[in-house]
């Protein structure tokens, strides 16, 4: 184990992703990111929208038109439209760790065999190679299965195997694409857990595509939300779900709260109702402009009696979850929708049914304004 | 102790000139054919171009009568020959005509089995810092093995067993170029129905191992094919 960390960890040195791709053919690509060594970066996004292709391009498996991805100071790929391509290193080149959804391990070959692939041009003794890729299967707690063949393991076990073979010939960068997808639950708990310990200890920059938010809320230092090939937002996770850039991203990431309205100089006016919220103006966003605005869960909060400040809603549905509510009320004769999650303890102490009233308080320090999403062109959000 | 004469006899029935000369000639185009159909089958699958007039005329074989083959076969080799000195009628003549009629026999069944191979792992192999060579010797070859087998049961068999475009190449050469198959034709028209027979009944029991064993070999790979898309 120890003769382990010493290969794997390359001290006083700092490994530095920074990419930025371009293109509009044969599918529009405007991504643009940095990822620092030690830090788990997630791109999500919609099927479709570009994140395998982003992290397909980064490996050499397939080619911009023109962008610029670098290394360290290792400059991967560089090319221009005009120009045409200055670099371009083949993947076996590029000294990244790839795992594929599907595992795409080596049918042929063993557990071990599958992991001593990638130290096949290294110049240590086989004995030495071997020694590497079994205490791999080590630290992935699979060291019984060596001997296997990847038909006779579970998609968990090859997962973890093709994590090793990712990993043996100690690549400066990890790229995962949606490798926890194909999983059954209880095995992805277990593989989050070895992905949160490997992001401790390689000290490599990790890109992880994921769809599912939850995911990488869980796990990424950082998320790119990417739509329609374009990244539209990169945040630290609690930012992006609280300060979405836009309308589409507050959409992508599954902000239920999310209205409409007009803002001028501080001053936020509910569309189809009366409601006006003092607002901090940032001073982003020009006069009298149609915004979207959310609202997150802390800035809501249920009065058991109406307060000056409060607005009236009507429940219209409760679904509970176990010890989970999720309520969801109408308000301004039926315009809008707001839903509030709190514990069932909570919807009996407010007495909360069905038809009944509800009071509500917005807190409008908490209110977050955004521009509008408009359709058919989301260059709009790259600036 | 045999009878010598008997023996003998039994030798003569059989034609054990022209059962070598097959087995000769088996043996060459195999030797011949198998790298050529490997190296043509992993070109094929990546080409994008062309590709159906390529895969259409390797496998004309298949499809032309042996006369048409053996009449363009006999211009060819004839006179001088493309090569510069008349090969008709030689055993370099029919081993020519040989390795042209297996082609479709010899590429079809790699060419399957490489296309069989899921492309993220030949991109798995790239990433693992392969270079292409160590890719195909590691990784597809290996994994195309039971194609590769199966080619070459298959030409082994139809070669034993062709016998049109021979006979328009190389005559009935006793020695050069008379083969199981045209010495079985040859016994037939001299009446000689027992020597055509035990002819006939070898190459039945050889056809049908080498058939028996192709198939074997392809259902043993079904359960890859299931790993994979268990995967």
């Amino acid at each position: 184990m120890v003769f382990l960390v010493k290969v794997v960890t390359i001290v006083g040195l700092r490994r530095m992703l920074k990419l930025k791709i371009s293109q509009t053919m044969p599918n529009p690509l405007q991504i643009h990111l940095e990822c620092e060594a030690g830090q788990l970066h997630a791109l999500v996004g919609p099927s479709g929208s570009g994140k395998t292709s982003t992290l397909r391009t980064i490996a050499g498996l397939s080619q911009a038109k023109a962008g610029k991805i670098q290394c360290d100071d290792e400059i991967w790929f560089e090319a221009d439209e005009v120009t045409g391509i200055k670099q371009n290193l083949p993947p076996a080149s590029r000294s990244c760790g790839f795992l594929f959804q599907q595992y795409a391990l080596f049918p042929h070959l063993s557990a071990i065999e599958n992991v001593l692939i990638p130290l096949q041009n290294s110049l240590l003794e086989k004995e030495e190679r071997r020694s590497i890729a079994h205490e791999w299967l080590v630290r992935m707690g699979i060291q019984e299965l060596a001997k296997r063949m990847p038909h006779q393991l579970s998609g968990g076990q090859q997962q973890r195997v093709a994590l090793a073979r990712a990993l043996a010939r100690q690549p400066k960068i990890l790229l995962l694409d949606e490798p926890f997808s194909a999983i059954d639950a209880p095995t992805r708990q277990s593989l989050y857990k070895t992905l949160a310990d490997l992001r401790r200890d390689l000290h490599i920059p990790i890109l992880l595509v994921t769809h599912d938010l939850r995911e990488a809320d869980l796990l990424a230092d950082r998320i790119t939300v990417i739509d329609q090939g374009i990244s539209l937002q990169t945040a630290a996770p609690q930012v992006l779900f609280q300060k979405p850039r836009n309308a589409r991203v507050a959409e992508l990431v599954g902000i239920n709260n999310m209205f409409e309205g007009v803002f001028h100089s501080g001053e936020l006016r509910w569309n189809n109702s009366e409601q006006l919220f003092h607002v901090l103006d940032k001073g982003k966003i020009p006069p009298n402009s149609q915004v979207a605005w959310v609202i997150p869960a802390d800035g809501l909060s249920l009065l058991e009696q109406p307060s000056d400040t409060s607005v009236i809603a009507k429940v219209i549905q409760i679904s509970t979850l176990g010890q989970v509510a999720v309520i969801q009320m109408q308000l301004n004769h039926g315009e809008h929708t707001i839903v509030w999650e709190a514990s069932a303890a909570e919807v009996k102490r407010l007495s909360l049914k069905v038809d009944s009233a509800a009071y509500i308080e917005i807190d409008s320090s908490k209110i977050h304004i955004m521009p509008l999403r408009i359709i058919n062109d989301p260059r709009r959000f790259t600036n | 102790m045999a009878n010598p004469i008997l023996l003998s006899n039994t030798m003569e029935v059989m034609d054990i000139d022209a059962i070598l000369l097959s087995l000769k000639l088996a043996a060459w185009t195999l030797v011949l054919i198998i790298p050529f159909g490997v190296w043509a089958a992993h070109k094929l699958i990546r080409l994008d171009k062309g590709k159906p007039w390529i895969e259409a005329a390797l496998a004309l074989p298949l499809v032309l009568p042996p006369t048409v083959l053996g009449y363009y076969l006999l211009i060819g080799l004839g006179g001088k020959s493309i090569f510069g000195v008349p090969l008709v009628f030689s055993f370099t003549g029919i081993l020519i005509a040989s390795l042209i009629v297996n082609l479709p026999f010899a590429i079809q069944p790699i060419q399957r089995a490489f296309e069989s191979i899921n492309p993220e792992i030949r991109e798995a192999a790239q990433v693992s810092g392969l270079s292409n060579w160590q890719i195909f010797r590691l990784i597809e070859l290996p994994l195309a093995w039971r194609g590769i087998t199966s080619a070459a049961v298959l030409t082994f068999a139809h070669t034993l067993g062709e016998f049109g475009v021979i006979l328009m190449v190389g005559g009935a050469i006793p020695g050069e170029t008379k083969t199981v198959s045209i010495a079985i034709y040859d016994k037939v028209q001299s009446f000689d129905t027992s020597g055509a027979g035990a002819l006939a009944l070898l190459l039945l029991g050889i056809s049908l191992v080498a058939i028996a064993v192709s198939y074997g070999v392809f259902g043993k790979s079904s359960h890859y094919r299931r790993a994979k898309t268990n995967a």
